[in-house]
């Protein structure tokens, strides 16, 4: 195996080599957060600071507003558990 | 001649015994080591696309892209120079090159 | 294991759990369990409004799985203690 990415060898490398820096993870259920990441273990659970949550709301067919219109809810939060099994996808910062 | 007479048996030389062809051949284990490396396409359960190329993976299909895309309907919704992907939503990881 | 040593810590704080159904439950963290199943005592529903069933309630106990976040208190939360057991973790974690 020849990863093309020097010292990952399992994905979980990826986000160990992210700790302590922010991070993009994206949930089920149209969430996306940003955080500093602090904790993880197998099963994804994450525990991050100064989290920002962008909740995205796709407007159906009888809202009565034009269908497919996306809002937006933002929040931030401090210090907060996320569990893994919610987890579809973490970015860590792009290493340049 | 009657052309509905079935030919003698053993008349010309045996036909050849089937083989798999080799670019089908091997384990889903192969498939996958195979494609380390390489440009794939991950399909979540979700219907969402992920093409980068691919820099390792896991027993739980947990799943590291590199240079990855997200597509959304056709249309690409994010850039992630990295992308860990969590090995529950995936449906499918396709070869977008040559293995 | 790492994420439920960071829960026993807080035990007898402030917390907020926020289940995957959207009701959001603040309450003192009583105990906690490997599923990171949760018990809470003096909680107060975020929205009253929406929830009045849960007015009555005073302590509950919550499963794991059904948990989205929990946000906690960042003064009880040592990052760089957090980043160093969970690199410790992910070493002796054998690689599948």
């Amino acid at each position: 195996m020849d990863p093309a990415a020097p010292g990952i060898q399992e994905p979980f490398d990826l986000i160990r080599l992210s700790l302590s820096e922010r991070v993009f993870v994206k949930l089920r259920g149209d969430r996306e957060l940003t955080g500093v990441l602090h904790a993880y273990d197998g099963h994804m659970n994450l525990i991050l600071s100064e989290v920002e949550e962008t909740i995205l709301i796709v407007e159906g067919p009888d809202s009565g507003k034009a269908n497919g219109t996306v809002n937006v809810a933002k929040r931030k939060m401090e210090m907060l558990f996320v569990r893994g099994d919610g987890v579809i996808l973490v970015a860590p910062p792009s290493r340049t | 001649m009657d052309e509905s007479t079935p030919p003698p048996p053993e008349s010309g030389p045996p036909p050849p015994p089937p083989v798999a062809p080799p670019t089908v051949s091997g384990s889903p284990t192969d498939f996958l080591k195979g494609v380390v490396g390489k440009r794939v396409v991950v399909r979540l359960t979700s219907g969402v696309d992920y093409r980068g190329v691919l820099s390792c993976l896991d027993g739980y299909m947990n799943i590291a892209l590199e240079q990855t895309e997200e597509h959304v309907n056709g249309r690409v919704t994010n850039r992630y120079g990295d992308a860990f992907i969590r090995g529950n939503n995936v449906l499918y990881i396709s070869a977008a090159e040559a293995i | 294991m790492l994420i439920f040593s960071v829960f026993k810590t807080l035990t007898d704080q402030r917390v907020t759990v926020e289940l995957k159904n959207d009701l959001s439950i603040t309450g003192t963290l009583k105990s906690v369990d490997q599923f990171l199943n949760i018990r809470l005592d003096g909680i107060k529903v975020l929205d009253e409004q929406r929830y009045p069933h849960m007015m009555a309630v005073r302590n509950c106990f919550i499963r794991g799985s059904v948990v989205r976040y929990v946000q906690i208190p960042k003064e009880h939360v040592d990052v760089q203690l957090l980043e160093d057991a969970t690199r410790r973790e992910a070493a002796n974690t054998v690689k599948r």
